[in-house]
């Protein structure tokens, strides 16, 4: 409301800077402009005469200075008395008054009409992140976080917190970070240090790199037979093609473990896939993080989609002209029953592909196909 | 000298110095310019050992290999040919491998690219313009 | 207020429009009413920019990512002086900012134009309109920076690290205000030929605004050459590069202009000539703007570019350049030619001086340009670098050099050039032992070094013996001499100023080209490099956390002999945000003289690759440009310069009733 107050205001501000000149009373015609020049000249003979009073010009100097002077303001006086000027048109300028104070609220407020968006309020970042708790979503609760933990970076706790979200927001790099701080701040233990190499693994896109090894290592350690660091120990092995090795520890990894981890699924696929004979290895880290879904409750499994989900999302914020990925990220929030989530996807496809009207159009189509109905957004 | 002789000499002495200009404006065009080149367009027109060119593509992976001191060699590619370039200094920030460079220098007799200077792209969003529209014409790379 | 600001600029683009065609139309009825329009609007015009930039830089302070530009160039992490800065640090803003400028011209015409011929303010303010429109729309179509996210992010994309810096707070704002400053010369060209006639009036008025728009460019330029110096890290203080050439062409021609305003104030002569070059300074202006934004040329300033936008501020370019010179040939034989003057005389060497300076810009232009039309014609693309400004813009330039110390000199309309050299043997004998001691003393290294070295010391005691002359040091009584001197017109300050600035920043270059000392090697703790007369000793590689980057320091002890005589620290940084890594350099400073150092990449064996500079008078190339702009400063606080002269007082009382009303 306020908004339109002010805007109100400055519109008739600005119209009325227009009106202000009509209004006076006094019209007429200007001064004849010539006449002006001769002040100049005027002033310019005094100055000369201060000059010469004050020697920086020679006598001879002024002399021939006052004449040329005199010879302009002559010129200028001729060309005054042979210039008559033109007489102003009254009518017309009635009209072009309106006009001009007219076209100012008229084309100020279309334009800014069809350019600006009048409903959007001031979002300053330190009002949205002190908004309640329970209204907040996932990211302003981390962004929250993030801007506690960048006043006290040393706050271990708080890092300890963080790591893990990241990690399933798909912010490898940040989890990676996070968990070094963890390390660094409250001591390494089994979980920090396998959940470090997780992270460094997850940067390199699954691969098992040496330094996501030695914290592996490190964890097995601290804790003999740790089951993440031990099954990530043994698919580094596998990776590097040493299956014998790997379906060794694979093996001794599943005899440690007691009946009911999450675990054993994950690792007895594992170890089948290491034994049976050709299985081609699968890039990335999907392979196993299949297999790592199909061992997990059901709660373990969701989260494991939503962090999937979140990762697709980030990337088609790096990488919006994806058209399939789109698709992709619409259905999956279809099929996790967050429909808002996935009309807001679509409005972000919308923007995105804003300049490709055909790769639009089939996100919209396919949307549709979905029963998701794009509302423009704007 | 009579008045017009006068103004004659003043015009005469203008256009001499305008004349000048344009002269050593041309002669540095001609000299003192130098010609962009990716690896793969050196293929087909052989530019002569010591002659001052630009070339630009991209750092290949695992090319790049520190020598004595301040000494580096690196590979410049557009994925059709690659050409090996020396040069002695200090490498820009954000001289990274896969990523476009700018060198200017010239050819040693051996067919390694002597560098004299090394422009890396200045912001990660930036591309050195030759190098992106190179790349887009090649079909190599996309915004 | 984000959205109070959007619409302030829509309102100041209509207002612009109104601007343009209303005074215009009461110019040619000669409607007083009409014409009078021009000045309020003007001032509101300003006053809603004004509020749009500062509803901008509140959503940078306040981080607010629902604005596209705030989340494209902020980061919440940034600290506050740079959130700020960072409103003119990207694309948007920048515009933004260069309409404010505009404004703030236009609006300064109107509020002490008062005692202008009302014709002539109406058609300025009409022109100074038609070239806000177009920028203000070329803000709305093009690059909005009031565009809206409908689902903000929490964390912006942060600014480009290196434009992190209070160099960058203080460099384009200067620049601007040059660049801008010149289209209020280019609003009174214009609207002279409208007219048809030019006013006595109008070369008082022109001149002023010639000065503080010439005086900001040098300022900006000054400026940002020594960010690229200290902030690059390569210790280089000119490039030639694009972006550096386009703001030195207007600088050129605003020089030449700056000169030959003094002509035809003084002596009406010159007019059409004056006319001209004050619509090729602003077009060297828009061409600097289109080159920069455009992104056409490869440059190492270029940030984030965008062709559609090159596209836009091509019709801009094309349609005031090519429009102003349209009018230009259809008008400017209606303007009366001036006085006479023997080719040896001040306005002979004022010719001269344009001569020389129109023709150096014009080559820096066709080695700017040069590329893109090779590109255009054959497709090649090619690089036209400092060798080719070196063999063309340096020769013409030397000349010019030479000669200024006669210019103040000579007298008005016919000089004895032979009575003048007799009075400037001084400065010549002085100059000459200048070039002798500086051969002996660099162990005659350069016979052209010893000469450049002369040719400053020549400049500024040029200039010192026109001041010595106009006060009658030496010929009358110390007091009478020193009266005299206090009586001295402002503006003869200003140019000897001017002029022992330019010769201060040739010594400056001139030193630097010939003696600097370059080194680099790697380096281990405890190793010490020797660099001209001096030694750097590296102590150490040290961590050091920033707010928002981290760095590693290289502490480094600077030596004359075993004498120690300061830490120098010279520094790698990363950006967290965007792990975005730029160097520091470590500068020293000792005299005017510099020491610097910057790192390279670190080796396996715990080395660090250093490059280390000895720049002598290097301080002098900045400090000259300083000096330049005091000396505008002087000559714009002169009295019969002072924008408006001729005193009400004066006036006949019809006149001052019409300018009253």
């Amino acid at each position: 409301m306020t908004f339109w107050i002010i805007a109100a205001l400055l519109t008739l501000a600005a119209s009325l800077a227009v009106l202000w000149p009509f209004l006076r009373t006094r019209a007429g015609r200007s001064d004849h402009p010539l006449a002006h020049d001769i002040e100049v000249y005027r002033d310019q003979l005094a100055e000369v005469e201060r000059d010469a009073a004050r020697g920086l010009i020679g006598s001879q100097e002024a002399v021939e200075a006052r004449a040329e002077i005199g010879r302009r303001i002559l010129r200028l006086d001729q060309a005054l008395a042979d210039d008559h000027g033109r007489a102003a048109m009254p009518t017309g300028r009635r009209w072009a008054a309106t006009a001009a104070v007219l076209v100012v609220p008229v084309a100020g407020w279309a334009l800014y009409m069809g350019l600006g968006s009048p409903t959007f309020g001031d979002q300053p970042l330190q009002a949205r992140l002190e908004r309640d708790v329970a209204s907040s979503s996932i990211e302003e609760l981390v962004a929250r976080a993030e801007r506690h933990l960048a006043e006290n970076p040393e706050d271990g706790r708080g890092w300890e917190v963080l790591a893990p979200i990241y990690m399933r927001m798909g912010r490898y790099n940040e989890a990676e970070t996070a968990f070094r701080n963890v390390i660094r701040l409250s001591g390494a233990t089994a979980d920090r240090e396998a959940g470090h190499g997780e992270a460094i693994m997850a940067v390199a896109e699954g691969l098992v790199t040496e330094d996501a090894r030695a914290a592996f290592e490190r964890a097995v350690e601290l804790q003999p037979g740790h089951p993440k660091a031990s099954f990530y120990l043994a698919t580094a092995e596998a990776q590097e093609g040493r299956r014998d090795e790997a379906a060794e520890r694979f093996a001794a990894l599943l005899a440690g473990l007691p009946v009911d981890s999450p675990w054993r699924g994950a690792v007895e696929q594992a170890l089948g896939d290491v034994r049976g004979a050709d299985a081609p290895d699968q890039p990335g880290p999907s392979a196993a993080d299949i297999e790592a879904a199909e061992a997990m409750s059901p709660e373990e499994r969701g989260e494991m989609i939503e962090a999937m989900v979140a990762r697709l999302d980030d990337r088609l914020r790096d990488n919006p002209s994806d058209t399939e990925g789109w698709k992709r990220l619409v259905r999956s929030y279809i099929m996790l029953n967050r429909r808002d989530d996935a009309l807001a996807a679509l409005g972000r496809a919308t923007t995105a592909l804003e300049g490709e009207p055909e790769r639009l159009r089939e996100v919209r189509e396919f949307a549709a196909s979905l029963g998701l109905e794009g509302t423009e957004t704007r | 000298m009579t008045r017009k002789q006068k103004r004659l000499s003043v015009i005469f002495g203008g256009l001499a110095f305008l004349g000048i200009a344009t002269g050593l404006t041309f002669v540095a065009l001609g000299q003192k310019t130098s010609y962009f080149y990716m690896p793969g367009d050196l293929e087909e027109s052989a530019v002569a050992p010591g002659q001052r060119i630009r070339l630009g593509g991209l750092v290949e992976k695992g090319t790049v290999e520190r020598g004595q001191g301040t000494r580096v060699a690196f590979g410049v590619t557009d994925t059709q040919a690659t050409v090996r370039v020396a040069y002695d200094g200090i490498l820009p920030d954000l001289f990274r491998e896969e990523q476009g460079v700018v060198t200017e220098g010239a050819f040693g007799p051996d067919g390694v690219f002597l560098a004299d200077s090394v422009l890396a792209k200045h912001d990660e969003t930036y591309m050195p313009k030759e190098v992106a529209d190179s790349l887009k014409e090649k079909g190599v790379w996309q915004e | 207020m984000v959205e109070t600001g959007h619409f302030a600029l829509v309102l100041a683009f209509v207002l612009a429009l109104v601007q343009f065609a209303v005074p215009l139309a009461g110019a040619r009825l000669r409607d007083e009413r009409m014409m009078a329009v021009a000045e309020p609007v003007a001032i509101t015009g300003f006053a809603l920019t004004a509020l749009s930039f500062a509803a901008l830089v509140m959503a940078y302070v306040q981080s607010d990512f629902s604005v596209l530009n705030v989340y494209e160039n902020s980061h919440s992490g940034k600290p506050l002086i740079f959130k700020i800065t960072g409103t003119w640090g990207n694309h948007e803003g920048s515009m933004l900012l260069w309409v404010l400028i505009l404004t703030f011209f236009g609006a300064l015409v109107a509020f002490f134009g008062r005692n202008l011929p009302a014709t002539l303010r109406a058609n300025v303010l009409a022109v100074q309109g038609l070239v806000g429109a177009a920028f203000l729309l070329f803000l709305l179509a093009t690059s909005n920076p009031f565009t809206r996210i409908p689902n903000p992010p929490l964390e912006g994309r942060d600014l480009n690290p290196i434009l992190q810096d209070i160099g960058l707070a203080v460099h384009p704002p200067l620049l601007y205000l040059g660049y801008v400053g010149f289209s209020i010369c280019f609003s009174f060209a214009a609207a002279a030929l409208i007219e048809g006639r030019i006013d006595a009036a109008w070369a008082r008025w022109v001149r002023p605004w010639t000065l503080a728009a010439w005086l900001f460019l040098t300022g900006g330029i000054a400026m940002g050459s020594y960010w690229a110096y200290y902030e690059l890290g390569w210790g280089g203080f000119w490039f030639w590069d694009p972006v550096e050439n386009a703001s030195f062409l207007p600088w050129l021609t605003g020089t030449a202009l700056l000169h030959s305003a003094i002509v035809m104030e003084k002596r009406s002569a010159l007019k059409i000539w004056t006319i001209l070059l004050s619509i090729l300074t602003f077009s060297m202006s828009l061409l600097g703007t289109f080159l920069v934004r455009s992104g056409v040329l490869t440059s190492v300033h270029a940030f984030a570019t965008d062709p559609t936008r090159g596209v836009f501020i091509l019709a801009i370019l094309v349609m005031f350049i090519g429009g102003s010179l349209a009018l230009f040939a259809w008008r400017a034989q209606a303007l009366t030619p001036g006085g006479l003057f023997q080719p040896v005389s001040r306005e002979g060497a004022l010719v001269l001086n344009n001569l020389f300076l129109t023709t150096a810009a014009a080559t820096v232009l066709i080695g700017t340009l040069y590329p893109l039309l090779v590109e255009a014609l054959t497709g090649d693309k090619i690089s036209v670098g400092a060798p080719f400004f070196n063999m063309t813009f340096v020769p013409l330039v030397l000349p010019l050099l030479a000669i200024v110390p006669f210019g103040p000199l000579l007298a008005w309309k016919r000089a004895d050039l032979a009575g003048v050299s007799q009075r400037l043997m001084a400065a010549f004998g002085g100059a000459l032992l200048v070039t002798a001691a500086a051969f002996v003393v660099s162990d005659a290294a350069s016979v052209f070094s010893a000469l450049g070295v002369g040719l400053a010391a020549w400049l500024v005691l040029g200039a010192a013996t026109d001041i010595a002359l106009k006060a009658g040091i030496g010929k009358v009584r110390a007091g009478i001499a020193l009266k005299r001197l206090a009586g001295l017109p402002l503006s003869a300050f200003g140019t000897a100023l001017a002029h022992a600035g330019l010769g201060l920043t040739v010594l400056g270059i001139v030193a630097v080209t010939s003696f600097q000392v370059e080194r680099f090697e790697t380096m281990r703790p405890g190793d010490t490099l020797d660099i001209g007369a001096y030694s750097l000793r590296f102590e150490a590689l040290r961590p050091f956390q920033g707010p928002n980057y981290t760095e590693d320091r290289g502490h480094f002890t600077w030596l004359d002999g075993d004498r120690e005589l300061g830490e120098i620290v010279s520094a790698k940084r990363v950006y967290t945000a965007r792990q975005f890594p730029t160097t520091e350099a470590g500068i020293a400073t000792r005299g005017l003289s510099q020491m610097y150092v910057s790192l390279g990449d670190a080796d396996s064996e715990g080395g660090i690759v250093v490059r280390a500079w000895w720049w002598p008078l290097v301080t002098l190339i900045w400090i000259g440009g300083l000096v330049m702009m005091a000396g505008g400063a002087v000559s714009l606080f002169d009295r019969r310069l002072r924008v408006g002269a001729p005193s009400r007082r004066a006036r006949p009382p019809k006149a001052a009733e019409a300018a009253a009303g």
